[in-house]
C-alpha cells in the first residue's frame, strides 16, 4: 500500500529530516508511527500525501509513485487519503456538518450524497447531536473526533493521523484510538504518529520507530507479544 | 451544480466577510475606470466629429471677371473626371445673387444698387472622404487654382487636417493613461484577492488536502475578482453618465466651450458596456493571476 524506497528528506542546514528510509506498509494494516519531538514523524506522514516531496528515493502509495505525481493532478492522491491533523484544522464559520461534508463538497457529490454519508460518519463517532455547532462551541475531544469524521467521509484507502491524542486525557485517547480501530477494521489502512507510550502498549500494534530522521526499529504485533 | 452553486456562494462570502477592503478597492476601481470611461469617450466624441468634418470636404473656385462659359465648362469636367472628386457643383454670378438674398434677406436692399450681380461665379468641389488626408487633394487644389481663370479660393483641408491630427494625438494619449490606469486597476485587484487569500490560507490548506483541485479553490477567487470589476465599472459607468448629463447644467461656461466637441445629450451605450466588459475581465484576470501566484508556491 505504502512503499519508502531509500528516502531522504533535507531542509536547510546539516540535519537530514528522514534519512535513508526505507519501509512498506501493507493494506489493511494499523501502525504506530513513534519517536521523539523532531524525530520526522510529521515529515515521514506529509510526504506520503506530498504535502513534502522527498529530496532523494521513491515513494510508492498505491501501486503510483508519488514522485512522478504532477502538483495538478495531486488530488486524485489527497482523495484517496484522510488526515487528522493534532490541532484539528476545523474551520471556525462553518458547522461540524459543513466541516465534515468538505471532502465530498470538493468532489462535487449530490447534496442527497453528502447528507447520507456525513450523518453515518456522525452516527459512527457519536456526534449527530452537535451536528449544527460550530467547532469552538464543542470541547476538544469532540473537535477530534469530528476531524477523524472529515477524514474518512470520503471513504479513504489510508488514514493518517498526527498527533491524535496529543490534546486529550488518558480516557478520550483511549476512545479515540478505539475509533481508529473501529475505521481499521473496515479495510482502511491507518497511520498514526504518536509518543505516547501508553497507548502503544494498550493497543498491540506495528511500531515504527524513528530517531533523528533514522527508522531504528519496526516490530511487528507477533514480536511485540514474544 | 453543487459545485457551481458553492463557487458562487463563496465568491459572495468572501466579499461580504472583508468588507471594508472590498469597499475601498471597489472604489477605487470604479475611479480609475471612470477615467478610463471618460477619456474614452472623449476621443470617442472627438472621433466622431472629425469623422462629420471630413466627411465634408469642400473647396470653392471664384472665377475672374468675364472669364468664358466653355473655360468654366472645360474646368468643371476636367474636376469631374478627377478620382477624389466627389460632386462638383456650379455657381454662376446669378445663382450667387440669389444665393445671397436667400441667406441674408435683411441685406437684399443693397444689391438694387448694382446693374448686375456683384459675386463672382464659383464651382464648389466637395471630395470623396476617403481621400480626406490624401495629399494629393492639396496638388489638385493647386493645380486648379493655378488654372489663369480662377481667382481665388477658400478651403477647410488644413482644418480637417489639423482635427485629424488632434485625434490621433487624443487617442494616443488617451491609450497610454488607459494603460497606466488599466495597470493600476489590475494591481489593486491582485491585491485584494492576494489579501482574501491571506485571510483564507488555513481553509485554502484544508480544501488542498481533502482533494480539492486547485481550480475549485481558485475559481470563487476569480467569481470574486471578477464581480469586483464588475460592480466597479457598473459604478463607474453610473458616474460618467451623471457627470455627462450633470455637466452642461452646472458648468454653463464651460461647457459653450466643450459642447462643440463632445456630445452629451446621445451618450451612445457601447461606451458603457465597454466599460463593464473591461472591468469584468480586468477584475477576472487579475484574480486569476493572484489565485494562481499563492496555488504555485
Amino acid at each position: 500500500m505504502i512503499e519508502f524506497y531509500h528516502v531522504y528528506k533535507h531542509y536547510i542546514g546539516d540535519q537530514y529530516a528522514l534519512n535513508d528510509v526505507t519501509l512498506s506498509i501493507q493494506k489493511g494494516e494499523f501502525i504506530f508511527l513513534t519517536g521523539a519531538s523532531g524525530a520526522g514523524k510529521t515529515t515521514l506522514l506529509k510526504l506520503i500525501f506530498k504535502e513534502e516531496s522527498p529530496t532523494k528515493g521513491q515513494i510508492l502509495v498505491d501501486s503510483t509513485n508519488i514522485s512522478l505525481t504532477p502538483p495538478k493532478e495531486l488530488y486524485k492522491l489527497r482523495r484517496t487519503i484522510g488526515i487528522v491533523f493534532q490541532d484539528f484544522r476545523l474551520l471556525q464559520n462553518r458547522t461540524i456538518f459543513e466541516n465534515i461534508a468538505i471532502p465530498l463538497v470538493v468532489r462535487g457529490e449530490k447534496k442527497s450524497v453528502i447528507e447520507k454519508q456525513v450523518l453515518n460518519v456522525l452516527a459512527m463517532v457519536g456526534l449527530t447531536h452537535r451536528r449544527n455547532y460550530i467547532p469552538m462551541h464543542i470541547s476538544g475531544g469532540e473537535q477530534q473526533r469530528v476531524a477523524i469524521a472529515r477524514a474518512i467521509v470520503g471513504n479513504p484507502k489510508i488514514l493518517i493521523a498526527d498527533e491524535p491524542t496529543g490534546n486529550l486525557d488518558t480516557e478520550l485517547s483511549i476512545e479515540i484510538i478505539k475509533t481508529f480501530e473501529r475505521i481499521n477494521a473496515n479495510g482502511i489502512t491507518v497511520i498514526i504518529a504518536t509518543h505516547n507510550t501508553y497507548m502503544m502498549d494498550l493497543f498491540p500494534k506495528r511500531i515504527l520507530k524513528l530517531e533523528k530522521g533514522i527508522l531504528i526499529s519496526d516490530t511487528t504485533p507477533a514480536a511485540r507479544a514474544s | 451544480m453543487n459545485l457551481v452553486t458553492s463557487t458562487f456562494s463563496n465568491a459572495f462570502i468572501n466579499i461580504t466577510r472583508n468588507k471594508l477592503i472590498n469597499f475601498l478597492s471597489l472604489g477605487i476601481i470604479a475611479f480609475t475606470l471612470l477615467i478610463f470611461g471618460l477619456f474614452n469617450y472623449i476621443t470617442f466624441s472627438i472621433d466622431k466629429m472629425t469623422q462629420d468634418f471630413s466627411r465634408s470636404i469642400k473647396a470653392i473656385f471664384y472665377f475672374h471677371e468675364g472669364v468664358s462659359q466653355g473655360d468654366i465648362d472645360q474646368l468643371i469636367s476636367r474636376a469631374k473626371e478627377n478620382l477624389l472628386v466627389k460632386n462638383v457643383i456650379y455657381s454662376s454670378k446669378s445663382q450667387a445673387e440669389i444665393d445671397f438674398s436667400r441667406q441674408f434677406p435683411e441685406l437684399k436692399y443693397i444689391l438694387s444698387e448694382f446693374n448686375e450681380s456683384p459675386f463672382p461665379a464659383s464651382i464648389e468641389i466637395e471630395f470623396k472622404p476617403e481621400y480626406t488626408l490624401d495629399t494629393k487633394i492639396i496638388s489638385f487644389i493647386e493645380e486648379i487654382e493655378k488654372t489663369n481663370i480662377v481667382e481665388s479660393k477658400q478651403v477647410n483641408v488644413d482644418w480637417a487636417r489639423k482635427m485629424i491630427a488632434f485625434k490621433k494625438f487624443i487617442s494616443v494619449v488617451g491609450m497610454f493613461l488607459s494603460l497606466i490606469l488599466i495597470f493600476v486597476s489590475v494591481f489593486i485587484i491582485f491585491n485584494v484577492i492576494k489579501l482574501n487569500i491571506f485571510y483564507r490560507k488555513d481553509e485554502i490548506h484544508v480544501l488542498r488536502l481533502v482533494g480539492a483541485t486547485d481550480w475549485y479553490i481558485k475559481f470563487p477567487f476569480i467569481i470574486e475578482g471578477g464581480i469586483l470589476g464588475f460592480c466597479g465599472s457598473i459604478l463607474a459607468g453610473g458616474l460618467l453618465f451623471g457627470i455627462l448629463k450633470l455637466f452642461p447644467a452646472y458648468a454653463a461656461y464651460m461647457y459653450e466651450i466643450v459642447k462643440g466637441m463632445i456630445d452629451f445629450e446621445n451618450i451612445p451605450l457601447h461606451i458603457f458596456l465597454q466599460l463593464i466588459g473591461l472591468g469584468t475581465l480586468i477584475g477576472l484576470f487579475s484574480s486569476y493571476v493572484s489565485s494562481r501566484q499563492y496555488l504555485k508556491n
